[in-house]
């Protein structure tokens, strides 16, 4: 059905056709979810619909779901973004500190994360452009950095962030920033029924503006342009080395968004927190059908690739299937669903069976 | 395409040269928080191999053992060496400290075979070593200190027993499946809830010692509409975890959690004994004041034992408090 695209080669148009053909690719890639969800409803109806389990499910991969949000920006450029882990780890870190060691409120900790997470994305940027290491090596360096600093700052001890004040009962701000993300704590409680568990609240959030900032402004242009043909989006002028440090310093936004969300969901922030998080904001990414070589992926693609590899994951659990299992069939669906994002998989298919049935035909 | 051409090898060994400079930075962030000393005066050098700094367990081992080998002024303790969880890290910062030719040396081995080598190599120089926690498959070195995962694994089970007279519903976070401790805990706690027939284990998963994947499966687990009277948890994190997935639907009250490690940082197993969030956990021993004190013997050749298993303490809600204040070394950090 969108065969006719993907031959296309002029170099500046074609970041329109491959943006329609990326859409088209992620409508594609819903069968992937439709399949993990009817799987989770014949098997397990009630329990896998309940508001409850979908909520754990989601929140539970909030915080690497935004990291894949950030990720697919990079990706997008052509590039790659090994350190969101680390620095999701970092982020969360210092949003426990901030909180225990300065009694700082949650409302102040939040964006004081994102810019500690924007400078390390900025760093990963400038890196990655005017010094002109290849993304991958920057940011493969940077990983074990920004761990180090982590382990550092945190002397290698976590950090709870349910701080109890002298009468036993937690300080205030420290059961403010249990909305951060503890399970059991939803913001509006009270006003809006059961109220709304944050990270998912968030996680939807990021991908919504993420989505419109590409698809709606002249930065998403530029951003499919540097990564569908940087030479011509050069020529085009376009600030190539502009459009890819802003895609880092926004995925370092993100990562330091999201962590605050990490430390509140363990109610604790680990030294060890984000530990190859990385690979899984790159698989959401790329099983929702963001390509590696760039140019081509969406955000609302991410975010369906990030509810297959969550929900998928609950419902194996829900059904009790062995860890050991678990695993094959998590790498097996990861392929499949690749396959499944293939714009050109029906043409090929139709090729491939013509190909078949000429051949039967001849020999009879 | 010319200038292209050029620039790719330049940036590439600029991008090598960062990403040694990167890692060598992450190592030496790791190791330089030792003080560089711990006593100038020292006629005895004596290093520590640590398999992973940043696990907690291993972090309170630490800073404790520092601690106790201060009190020792003719013994100086070499900044502890951090292995990251790689044997093969770990095995050449032996080899190095053997080139060294350090006094004494600690090693808290990440696996036991491919420490054996490095170990025995050690022994070969008439360096002595005492093994902390893991064993390695040979009988040359001097003292082996650790404790014994059967048991923390039986009592817990013992525990789960009285907490349920009864009988009930038990579901287990296990750490990492192959994990000689997760094996050994496993068993453990299995054989000893054998002791009450009624007692059954409805359900046990991979968590992988981590909290928020215990979280996530305990939450799990309540969605199935397990009924769940008792969730055994290989370590206080992901007995946490567990709690903190309960706390969510409501049933922490229902449903009694039993952790162990018992470490008194504040987010660790004592503190949540007394809050009452576990019903109790228990102490795996650091081995460090023992360590410490066997070295200093080595040291003065002194005879010491070749083996010593340590006792595993139980934390209950009557006697956290006091344990917490025993165990708490963060002031010396």
């Amino acid at each position: 059905m969108t065969g006719e695209v993907t031959g296309v080669a002029a170099p500046v148009q074609v970041a329109g056709w491959r943006r329609a053909v990326s859409i088209l690719g992620s409508l594609q890639g819903y069968v992937g979810l439709v399949l993990v969800v009817a799987f989770g409803i014949v098997t397990r109806g009630d329990t896998f619909l309940s508001q409850a389990n979908l909520t754990n499910a989601v929140g539970a991969f909030a915080s690497r779901g935004i990291l894949a949000v950030g990720e697919t920006l990079v990706i997008l450029t052509a590039g790659i973004d090994l350190s969101v882990g680390s620095m999701l780890g970092l982020a969360s870190m210092v949003s426990a500190m901030l909180l225990v060691n300065q009694d700082l409120p949650p409302v102040v900790i939040l964006p004081l994360c994102m810019l500690c997470g924007a400078a390390m994305g900025l760093v990963n940027g400038i890196g990655s452009t005017w010094l002109r290491i290849q993304p991958f090596v920057m940011t493969l360096a940077t990983l074990s950095v920004f761990r180090g600093i982590d382990r550092q700052l945190s002397d290698n001890v976590s950090v709870g962030t349910q701080v109890a004040g002298p009468n036993g009962a937690l300080t205030g701000h420290s059961n403010t920033f249990q909305l951060f993300g503890t399970p059991g704590h939803n913001l509006f409680a009270g006003t809006l029924g059961a109220g709304v568990y944050y990270p998912v609240l968030a996680f939807v959030l990021v991908c919504v503006l993420c989505q419109l900032l590409l698809s709606q402004t002249r930065f998403g242009r530029h951003v499919y342009a540097v990564g569908g043909n940087e030479t011509a989006a050069r020529l085009s002028g376009v600030n190539t080395d502009r459009v890819k440090i802003a895609v880092f310093v926004l995925c370092g936004l993100l990562a330091g968004f999201a962590g605050p969300i990490d430390a509140a969901y363990s109610a604790s922030a680990d030294p060890l927190a984000g530990t190859s998080y990385e690979l899984d904001a790159i698989a959401a990414a790329v099983i929702g059908g963001a390509s590696l070589a760039g140019g081509r992926g969406s955000v609302v693609g991410t975010f369906v690739g990030a509810l297959i590899l969550t929900l998928l994951d609950n419902v194996l659990g829900l059904n009790a299937v062995s860890d050991n299992l678990q695993l094959i069939i998590k790498g097996c669906i990861v392929v499949v669903a690749v396959v499944l994002q293939r714009p050109d998989l029906l043409r090929s298919l139709a090729h491939f069976v013509r190909r078949i049935t000429a051949r039967t035909g001849r020999s009879s | 395409m010319r200038t292209r051409a050029i620039a790719r090898p330049r940036a590439l060994a600029l991008a090598v040269a960062l990403a040694t400079t990167g890692t060598v930075l992450a190592g030496c962030a790791s190791t330089a928080q030792t003080p560089a000393s711990a006593g100038k005066s020292g006629h005895f050098v004596v290093a520590y191999s640590q398999s992973n700094n940043a696990e907690p367990y291993r972090a309170q081992l630490n800073i404790q053992l520092k601690y106790f080998m201060e009190k020792y002024k003719d013994v100086e303790l070499l900044p502890i060496a951090d292995a990251k969880q790689s044997s093969a890290t770990q095995v050449s910062q032996v080899q190095q400290f053997i080139q060294r030719k350090v006094d004494a040396l600690i090693v808290s081995p990440n696996e036991p075979a491919p420490l054996t080598s490095a170990v025995a190599q050690a022994c070969k120089a008439k360096i002595p070593v005492v093994i902390l926690d893991r064993s390695v498959n040979t009988d040359c070195y001097s003292a082996f200190i650790g404790g014994d995962n059967y048991v923390a694994g039986k009592k817990a089970g013992q525990l789960a027993v009285s907490l349920l007279p009864h009988g009930g519903n038990v579901g287990e976070l296990q750490g990492i499946l192959s994990d000689q401790p997760q094996i050994d805990r496993d068993k453990g706690f299995r054989d000893a809830i054998k002791a009450n027939p009624k007692i059954h284990l409805v359900v046990h998963r991979e968590a992988k010692w981590l909290k928020d994947d215990a979280t996530r499966i305990t939450g799990q687990w309540l969605a199935q509409g397990q009924k769940l009277d008792l969730v055994y948890a290989q370590n206080d994190p992901m007995a946490l975890g567990g709690y903190l997935a309960a706390s969510s639907a409501g049933k922490q009250k229902s449903i009694k959690f039993i952790g162990t490690d018992g470490l008194a940082i504040p987010d660790g197993g004592i503190r949540a004994v007394q809050q009452g969030q576990l019903a109790g956990t228990f102490i795996y021993p650091t081995c460090a004041k023992e360590a410490a004190a066997t070295v200093e013997k080595l040291l003065h050749h002194q005879k010491v034992a070749k083996k010593s298993t340590l006792d595993i303490v139980a934390v209950t809600p009557a006697n956290a408090a006091a344990l917490y204040k025993q165990n708490d070394f963060s002031r010396y950090r």
